[in-house]
């Protein structure tokens, strides 16, 4: 399927998909869809089985070992 | 400290409690007010990765509050706090690709998802000279 700037795309009969700018590296697309159907950017779903997985540490134990295995270094100024 | 989104998969906590303590340095715990189960371990980025770089959306920094065009500076306009990831029988791992960054004047906060960036979300630790840089 080829489409130029201004034209769209229907998926099924609620949800319509339209080229608004074509741009040199990035295009620019807005989506008509109902609030039923998430949408989101492929990497926010990745970051978030990340995320996850991220959120299931912290046995005792397990921390034990991280910080063992952990660098020293300068903490930038945070605080 | 306040996430008006979220951060992905947890988008329904909008406040984090950032802790540390000496026992746990130098991992900053980031953890959800409203549901104090939900819990991060994070390093900041140039504690994990010396020299660490943000390059940080427009989209993001308009978000944080920034003006577009420039990067904020790690210690001085953020905290910039990497997730860590333990899995079991394999090394520690830290995402330097999509940092928790927090405004320091405001304490808003939002996880930036950085393109064109040369960092992975899943470096291992720990981080020796140039690995990551």
């Amino acid at each position: 399927m080829r489409r130029r700037a201004g034209e769209s795309i229907l998926i099924g009969e609620d949800i319509e998909i339209q080229i608004l700018h074509i741009g040199e590296s990035r295009i620019k697309i807005g989506i008509t869809a109902p609030k039923s159907v998430p949408v989101t950017m492929k990497e926010v779903k990745l970051v978030g089985e990340e995320n996850l997985a991220a959120a299931q540490l912290h046995s005792v134990a397990a921390l034990r070992t991280m910080l063992d295995r952990l660098i020293d270094g300068p903490t930038g100024g945070e605080k | 400290m306040v996430f008006p989104d979220g951060i992905p998969a947890f988008e329904q906590e909008k406040r984090f409690l950032a802790m540390r303590q000496p026992i746990s340095e130098p991992l900053v715990f980031l953890q959800s007010v409203t549901h104090p189960d939900v819990c991060f371990a994070t390093l900041p980025a140039p504690a994990a990765c010396p020299g660490y770089r943000l390059n940080v959306t427009p989209e993001d920094l308009h978000a944080l509050g920034f003006k577009r065009g420039r990067q904020p500076e790690i210690g001085r306009d953020v905290l910039c706090l990497a997730i860590l990831s333990l899995t079991e029988n394999a090394p520690p791992t830290v995402n330097l690709l999509e940092p928790i960054v927090i405004n320091i004047g405001t304490l808003r906060g939002r996880q930036a998802i950085q393109r064109d960036s040369s960092y992975s979300h899943r470096e291992v630790l720990p981080l020796r000279g140039a690995a990551c840089s």
